[in-house]
């Protein structure tokens, strides 16, 4: 049945109008091979990943230190014996910050002085700071930091001493 | 020949160039559009930033969030059971076969539950009353009564478990259908108890089975209305949210009799629940006419029944839910659906059932609908079907009226204009045989997961989700074959409820940290969670607040869960 349309351009719009027509009376009935991951590329999209969640651990100073935000890292910090993760604060506890001397550190004792100096930590490879000496309003303004890292950032474990296992 | 002999153009062009364009048009622009966007289907519960070592994070309904409170009741003044009678609503509505307004039903209730302790000489919180019922008006109108005047409720799962009961927790008042009264008589009789309990009895009873009472004492249901009417109305006690007012006798395990407490918060969370079910633009009104096919002695079922009863709406329950089975015969689920029918409540609009009534009815609508359009129905199936893949159904459609409508009358019968939306739970539900019930019904389907301990559901899908995947197996370690054929061919049950939490216990964190779906024993926590009651050993539970399930799930990224089914289901 070949019919002249007189033209090519003819013929080719006439396939193209058969192929619509073919498409628009017989949807596609098949699933995709691979699930999307994004919900741009189809209805039934799945993400590529579960929400991020941190595990919790016990850390040592030691273990502790490495997470300071250099070279992209997590940034962890400790008041009381509680690990906070502050990577979402990275502009104050980043290796460029103001308070980047906490960065992987117990930082109980300059929360409760209110100073950032870095004789306010205790090096790694000593006990933990007991915090006997301080006066309490200076544990009265410890804890009101702790309350206001628990609000904004995530408690993600809690710190030990060297030693102990 | 030169190029301008190919491109020359005449009227033929010109009218085959403006059908392309419109067909162009038509195939792009005119596409169905999803019911919800995609965008939120994909992050369905809002998981918690910390997981302990060993356990999954915490995963909540995301519209609750993490650091929201779950809802504990459907409004402000909903504290305990009878205040899911509303009082200041007074129209009327169809419970089984009684035609009731609410404030008629504060008034039976009162009257009943003032007649029956002056009866029976009850001690609020100290004697127990056992509901040996069908579902039915009675069974409602105890059940509050019982519930306002603080005295604990028992009701059981099974027939097989009233021995033990008795044996166990004698109850102080029986409360059975006349039917079933020689049978009663037998076992108390049997049991050697010194203190016989004082049986009510629903219905007439043959002269021949109350020459055999002896001792026990029957008084009937209408003489204890009676006395409360007639004698001196008591005033409801006030019950904390938090007293216990049921407790659920079942079997886990053969032989093991174990026992879930119900409270007032529990209910009124498990309604807050079920409302929720359905998307806020066609939530529940007193239009509706609820039909489930849960009995009100299992928690889930009740939750379902006080619904339909905060809600207004007419209700009914299948003929399976019945606990002493009036003939031993084994019905269909179509024939079950259809005992409905017999009863005078408007045509359902709402429906909660199990597995096998929806394939029940899914085949047979699409057997129908194949063999009476059989030129236009692979036409029908192949349309609905793109239009689920692109996530829009509407019963509506042209496919609908050609196809599909008569079908569903012949199954349905009057249901089948009415029904609006089905929530199916209680069994596993293949994610294979989810689309077409979608496209047989094309109305919400709402898959959900109940378990004996909770009032409520505990996971349900998104009414509006209409997402299929193809099976993928788990890449590894999955213990037993059980487990890898339900996380890859059974539908996925949805995000948490509402009011629910839960966590995976006994996942394998270096699997989890690498990216792989969080696998493990399924323990929720929430106000529609129901105590176990321990026999003597009340250890200190009291902080370890997270109950187990019995049953191991799995998480997908968009925070949707799989469980496996429990091999026996009650």
């Amino acid at each position: 049945m070949a019919f002249d349309l007189g033209t090519p351009i003819n013929t080719a719009l006439l396939l193209y109008i058969l192929y619509t027509v073919q498409r628009i009376l017989l949807p596609s009935n098949a699933l995709p091979k691979t699930v999307p991951n994004e919900f741009k590329g189809g209805y039934s999209w799945m993400p590529k990943s579960h929400p991020p969640t941190l595990l919790y651990q016990t850390y040592t100073p030691k273990t502790l230190e490495p997470f300071d935000g250099k070279e992209g890292k997590r940034i962890l910090l400790a008041i009381n014996g509680v690990v906070y993760d502050v990577t979402a604060g990275r502009n104050f506890y980043g290796p460029n910050g103001m308070y980047a001397n906490f960065a992987g550190r117990d930082a109980s004792r300059g929360m409760a002085k209110q100073s950032f100096e870095t004789d306010m930590l205790t090096p790694i490879d000593q006990p933990l700071d007991k915090l006997e000496d301080l006066a309490p309003d200076e544990i009265e303004n410890m804890r009101g930091w702790m309350e206001h890292f628990s609000s904004k950032y995530i408690v993600c474990g809690k710190l030990a001493e060297n030693d102990a296992t | 020949m030169s190029l301008s002999d190919y491109i020359v153009t005449d009227d033929l062009t010109i009218i085959l160039g403006l059908v392309a364009a419109c067909l162009f048009l038509l195939h792009n622009l005119y596409r169905p559009q999803s019911l919800v966007h995609p965008i939120l289907l994909g992050r369905q519960s809002d998981v918690a930033r910390v997981r302990n070592p060993g356990e999954s994070a915490v995963y909540r309904n995301y519209g609750t969030g993490m650091m929201g409170r779950f809802p504990v009741r459907p409004g402000k003044e909903q504290n305990v059971l009878l205040d899911l009678v509303k009082p200041d609503y007074d129209a009327p509505r169809t419970l089984w076969s009684t035609k009731i307004t609410n404030p008629e039903l504060r008034e039976k209730v009162a009257a009943f539950g003032s007649g029956l302790i002056s009866t029976a000489g009850l001690a609020p919180q100290e004697s127990n009353v056992l509901l040996l019922l069908n579902d039915g008006i009675e069974f409602l109108i105890s059940d509050l009564a019982l519930a306002s005047y603080s005295i604990p409720s028992f009701v059981l799962s099974s027939l097989s478990l009233l021995s033990p009961v008795l044996d166990s927790h004698p109850p102080s008042v029986i409360i059975t259908h006349a039917t079933f009264l020689s049978n009663l008589l037998e076992l108390i009789y049997d049991s050697n108890d010194s203190a016989y309990p004082i049986i009510v009895v629903v219905g007439d009873v043959d002269d021949k089975v109350i020459a055999t009472t002896g001792q026990i004492s029957i008084v009937k249901w209408e003489e204890v209305e009676r006395r409360g009417t007639q004698g001196s109305r008591l005033p409801f006690s006030t019950p904390d949210p938090q007293d216990v007012f049921s407790v659920t006798f079942s079997s886990s395990l053969p032989g093991r009799l174990q026992a879930v407490q119900l409270t007032h918060e529990n209910l009124t969370a498990g309604v807050a629940a079920t409302r929720n079910l359905l998307p806020l633009s066609s939530a529940m009104s007193t239009l509706d006419t609820i039909v489930s096919a849960f009995p009100m002695s299992s928690p889930y079922g009740r939750a379902v029944a006080y619904t339909a009863v905060y809600e207004g709406t007419s209700f009914a329950t299948l003929s399976s839910t019945e606990l002493m089975k009036r003939e031993d015969k084994i019905s269909s689920p179509l024939l079950d659906l259809q005992s409905i029918n017999t009863l005078p409540i408007p045509s359902p609009t709402i429906l909660f059932v199990k597995p096998t009534h929806l394939s029940a009815i899914t085949s047979s609508i699409l057997e129908r609908a194949r063999s009476s359009a059989s030129l236009l129905y692979p036409f029908a199936w192949r349309h609905k079907f793109a239009a689920v893949l692109e996530g829009f159904l509407t019963k509506q459609s042209l496919w609908d009226r050609l196809v599909f409508d008569n079908a569903r009358v012949n199954v349905m019968g009057r249901g089948a204009g009415t029904i609006r939306a089905l929530v199916v739970s209680g069994g596993p539900v293949e994610a294979q045989s989810l689309v077409p019930a979608r496209i047989a019904l094309s109305i919400p389907v709402v898959n959900s997961h109940s378990h004996l301990l909770v009032a409520g559901p505990i996971f349900a899908s998104h009414p509006l989700d209409l997402q299929t995947f193809p099976p993928v197996p788990p890449a590894s370690g999955i213990a037993s074959a059980a487990d890898a054929y339900a996380f890859t061919y059974m539908a996925p049950v949805g995000p948490p409820s509402v009011n629910i939490e839960a966590k995976l216990l006994g996942v394998d964190d270096a699997a989890i940290e690498s990216g792989a779906d969080p696998r493990g024993a399924l323990y929720v926590r929430g106000p529609t969670v129901g105590k176990i009651l321990r026999g003597e050993d009340d250890s200190g539970e009291g902080s370890e607040d997270w109950v187990e399930t019995g049953e191991r799930a799995q998480v997908c990224p968009n925070g949707t869960f799989r469980v496996v089914p429990v091999t026996k289901s009650k």
